[in-house]
């Protein structure tokens, strides 16, 4: 018995140690340790020895056993450590990679905005783009004859007299004609009919249009729109969102600051200034006097809360306002935003 | 609109020891902002932007009277000083009057019209004080008597005009609309066909002013004037806007008319005009004055709760800071506990409406950066986000897949709405377009992507672009459809690629897409290598090859694949539910089995088959698809690659054998494969 193990021993042993990988080695594991192993075989034979010989038989055995296991870690380890790396690398070498796309910087700019207010609580809402005069200008009093609604400012869809059964396009009695929003206000009073009983707080993002084109403006564009309708809700919470955003969005040393200003759908209307980032405030070239204009808000009109069917007297509230593509030229020191869609690979790839 | 301000002007009604500085920066914080100080020798000259509603402010006076009010409340000394001779007698000078003629036709038109004949002029160059006044805000110097009409409107903000009165034939002057093709000729010696409805005034035989926007040249002052006819007046508003806009001729005149003059004002202004005639041209007046205001400017009072003014503010402004601040504007006040109530300022009459804007008002002074900041308290409504913060992460991934977005416009061309097959009758048209290439409302992404690739295909011959965006369709009432749709072109001419990328966006929006293949010829997509894209039975787009003929109406010559989902529908269907599956005790049994079939046969037509004939098949991969000569012709290779997998143990070797022997017998049979294994 004593020989018979230290043969199996041996012979174990030198099998383990110059097992090539660790597929062999795992397939040595079952034949020498496992179920139907030599060695346990003999663990089978224990009670066919004599009683005197059984005990010492059964110790062997298992320091065998115990050996081998020792042995099969170890030789896992040094296969291990010896596995294959390589000769010699040069750090400086690219890498293998996934080849990545790019986001368009208004994409990347509505992205940040949007995670911004959704910690203040505002949902993201999206309202038509071609929608009807009540939504876009009479329900915000701005009645006919404001200059915005004259056909030099503001797209109108052609109305089209039926010569087939597509009749649409045409004015509706109460709501007016069909126009390409120029702003994204047209989603206030839409909100309101959804929510119908406030609390509101809306962000609106979308494409608008209006008829301009040059260095700072193309005749689409996107605004971004925000609307917080509540029963306390004072100049002073539109003053706080403000600083929020944009020391979120331009960094920790920017402030803004309100002016007075002037549109149909808010009353009293600010313009919302920021401390210019090339100067820090003290004024500069692409500044007027250290601040650059973000956007106009203002504290909801009477008159567009009850256009949405909510009552003045209980509910105040601030909305607000401004072109994607101006902030993103703030931030890039974009010279001129038809960059933006000329889609140049060049250009889009920078970003 | 903006307004040049020269300070040493400014302070001829701004009787204050604050530095220019300090009148700027409080200017631009609680009224009119300065947005530009420019040094110009001695003086400075602010550039100012005036709100489209603050026309009582578009004049150095104007400016003077809120610097006046904002100084005052912030504890500067400073004092309002009105020009001098708004006030003055106007009985004539002259023993013989002169008379004149006037007739308005419609009072609705012209609500106040002023005149009166000077005499005795001496025309001459300006004194040096009204020059270098007017050069300083860019008016040119032409005689004392165009120069003051030009400094009246820059002092007060009202336009006015100087005949010459000999050249009004008759003495007469009939101010009325104009009529469908008269002519005229202005003193910049420009020729107008005028518009239908513009605002004229006509003598005994032809026009002699192009009201509001500029006088006629058969009446201008000249070297040799020595009677004029000064002459101050307000018209309808929308009417001389729509003039300056049918004309393309927008003067410092028509800026003004059209955002409404103050009524009150117009015969202090005519004084002030004559004051200043009698003192640089030596002029007399020479007829009694003609005022004609048939309807008297009202005078509105409103009343303001404090408690309401402190829910706007969201402080308390005590009552008498409120009330000494409208009175600073010039409002008339009476103040209690609970509310006050002003009375308006002829100045500000259009503008100031309602109690809002008599909070905007005081608010503006007590001062905006006056007020605390606070966040919004109240609840956060429970309300979920629209689809547009799916489109976010949508795009993240696809940037990750190695697309690259772009985002071109929604309006297009009629050449580009022809390419994309959709009928001009359905297409959403734009009635006033700024030009031929914006013309309508796109239906489609996809000729807006090949359009970008052929632009750039130069620059970088492998492209992979994709954008999100609205199309719009027209419908048979209402507005158009407004579906958000994914596309995405890209070089290449494997229909895997792009069946794969729809299968990644698929997986990623977790929802089952099946396709079947184009049959349709004649569309955007080419016939037999593209697929309509179907998602719970409902059709969501189409992927393939891009027909040749069209990418070639770009100039493109390589093959393009092409991706089109409606997003909308997409994200109206349902998300497959995750749900938890037992992970296996049991180490599963995995082979391949290679088989030969018809080329036409599907894949997925076997494979279903092969699920159907062995239950102990639990997955089934397609590792490898290819046809060689080797294999004939008609004929393709196909390796699936099987996990044989049971709950109870692994499959021992005769399992797997019995399960492979069915599928084997059950390809030969179905399909007629020949299995290489």
């Amino acid at each position: 018995m004593d020989n018979t193990i230290k043969n199996l021993l041996e012979q174990s042993k030198t099998k383990i140690e110059t097992a090539k990988d660790s597929v062999e080695l795992n397939n040595l594991y079952v034949e020498i340790l496992g179920k139907s192993s030599k060695i346990n075989n003999l663990t089978k034979t224990i009670p066919a020895l004599p009683q005197e010989e059984r005990a010492q038989a059964g110790q062997m055995i298992n320091a065998a056993k115990k050996e081998l296991e020792a042995i099969f870690q170890k030789t896992k380890q040094s296969l291990a450590a010896s596995h294959k790396l390589g000769k010699s690398i040069d750090v400086t070498a690219p890498g293998k990679k996934q080849e990545l796309g790019h986001l368009h910087l208004v994409s990347q700019a509505i992205e940040e905005i949007v995670d911004i207010f959704s910690k203040l609580g505002f949902s993201l809402q999206s309202y038509p783009e071609v929608d009807w005069d009540w939504y876009a200008f009479e329900a915000l009093n701005m009645p006919k004859g404001h200059p915005a609604r004259d056909d030099w400012e503001t797209f109108f869809i052609a109305s089209h007299r039926a010569t087939s059964s597509l009749i649409d396009s045409q004015p509706n009695p109460k709501l007016g004609r069909q126009v390409l929003t120029p702003h994204t206000s047209n989603g206030q009073v839409r909100e309101m009919e959804t929510v119908k009983t406030p609390p509101v707080r809306m962000i609106n993002i979308s494409r608008c249009y209006r008829r301009q084109i040059d260095v700072s403006h193309t005749p689409m564009f996107h605004q971004f729109e925000g609307l917080l309708v509540d029963k306390k809700v004072s100049i002073t919470d539109l003053k706080g969102t403000f600083d929020y955003f944009t020391k979120a969005f331009f960094g920790p040393n920017r402030v803004t600051r309100l002016r007075p200003h002037h549109f149909r759908f808010t009353e009293p209307s600010f313009e919302v200034d920021v401390t210019c980032g090339v100067c820090d405030g003290k004024g500069c070239r692409i500044c007027k006097e250290g601040w650059l204009e973000l956007g106009g808000s203002g504290m909801v009109h009477p008159k567009v809360l009850e256009a949405g069917r909510i009552d003045p007297k209980i509910y105040t509230g601030f909305a607000f306002g401004w072109g994607i593509e101006r902030t993103i030229a703030m931030k890039t020191e974009l010279p001129d935003i038809r960059l933006l869609y000329q889609n140049d690979i060049r250009f889009l790839e920078q970003f | 609109m903006n307004l040049l301000v020269p300070i040493s002007w400014l302070r001829e009604y701004l009787k204050t020891d604050a530095a220019a500085k300090t009148i700027s920066r409080e200017l631009s914080l609680a009224g009119p902002s300065v947005e530009r100080t420019e040094k110009r020798g001695e003086d400075y000259i602010f550039d100012i932007e005036v709100t489209t509603n603050r026309p009582d402010a578009f004049s150095v006076y104007g400016i003077a009277r809120e610097a006046n009010a904002i100084l005052n409340y912030i504890g500067s000394k400073s004092k309002l000083q009105p020009p001098v001779g708004m006030d003055l007698n106007l009985d004539p000078d002259t023993k013989e009057k002169l008379t004149l003629d006037v007739k308005i036709t419609n009072p609705i038109l012209c609500p106040k019209f002023t005149a009166i004949v000077l005499a005795n002029i001496k025309i001459g160059p300006s004194p040096a004080v009204i020059k270098n006044r007017l050069e300083a805000v860019g008016i040119r110097s032409i005689n004392n008597i165009v120069d003051i009409t030009n400094y009246i409107m820059m002092e007060t903000g009202n336009p006015m005009h100087a005949f010459d009165y000999d050249k009004i034939l008759g003495a007469k002057m009939v101010l009325r609309a104009s009529r469908q093709g008269e002519k005229l000729t202005t003193l910049d010696g420009k020729n107008y066909k005028l518009p239908e409805g513009s605002i004229v005034i006509q003598d005994q035989k032809r026009l002699v002013d192009l009201c509001g926007i500029m006088g006629s040249e058969n009446s201008q002052i000249t070297r040799r004037t020595k009677r004029a006819i000064f002459f101050v007046q307000a018209y309808d508003p929308q009417t001389i806007r729509r003039t300056t806009q049918a004309l393309a001729q927008r003067t410092e005149a028509a800026a003004r008319f059209e955002k409404g003059i103050d009524l009150e004002n117009i015969l202090p202004v005519l004084s002030r005009a004559v004051y200043l005639a009698k003192k640089t041209a030596g002029a007399q007046i020479a007829s009694e004055l003609i005022d004609i205001y048939p309807r008297k400017q009202a005078s509105k009072t409103i009343s303001l709760n404090f408690d309401k003014l402190q829910k706007y503010s969201g402080v308390k402004i005590e009552p008498a800071k409120a009330a000494q601040i409208l009175r600073l504007l010039g409002f008339k006040v009476q103040a209690d506990v609970a509310k006050l109530t002003a009375q308006v300022p002829s100045w500000r009459a259009q503008d100031v409406q309602e109690d809002v804007d008599l909070i905007e008002e005081i608010t503006r002074i007590y001062g905006y950066h006056n007020l605390p900041s606070t966040l919004p308290e109240g609840q956060v409504p429970q309300r979920t986000d629209g689809s547009l913060k799916q489109v976010i992460a949508l795009k993240n991934s696809l940037k990750i897949l190695g697309l690259t977005e772009v985002m071109s416009y929604s309006i297009i061309s009629k050449n580009l709405l022809q390419t994309s097959q959709v009928s001009e009758k359905e297409a959403v048209e734009l009635q006033n377009p700024l030009t031929e290439e914006w013309q309508f409302m796109r239906p489609s992404l996809i000729p807006s992507l090949v359009d970008i690739v052929a632009k750039n295909q130069n620059i970088k011959p492998s492209l992979a672009i994709f954008e999100i965006a609205k199309t719009y369709i027209k419908q048979k009432a209402g507005l158009p459809t407004q579906d958000l749709w994914l596309s995405a072109v890209k070089t290449g001419d494997s229909f895997y690629e792009i069946k794969g990328l729809a299968e990644n966006i698929m997986q990623i929006l977790g929802k089952t897409a099946s396709f079947q293949k184009e049959t349709k010829d004649g569309g955007i997509f080419q016939k037999d290598l593209a697929a309509t894209v179907k998602v719970e039975g409902q059709e969501v787009g189409k992927i393939g090859l891009l027909n040749r003929n069209f990418s070639g109406s770009f100039g493109i010559e390589t093959p393009l694949l092409a991706l089109n989902l409606n997003l909308s529908i997409i994200y109206s269907l349902k998300s497959k539910t995750l749900s938890f599956h037992p992970i296996p005790k049991y180490p599963p049994q995995i082979e391949d089995i290679s088989a030969i079939f018809a080329v036409q046969t599907p894949v997925a037509l076997i494979t279903e088959e092969i699920t159907k004939t062995s239950t102990l098949v639990k997955n089934i991969e397609i590792t490898d698809i290819f046809e060689s000569e080797k294999i004939g012709e008609g004929k393709k290779s196909v390796t699936f690659r099987l996990t044989y997998q049971k709950s109870t143990g692994t499959p021992d070797a005769g399992e797997v054998h019995e399960a492979r022997d069915k599928i084997i017998k059950k390809l030969q049979k179905e399909f007629l494969a020949t299995v290489r294994i």
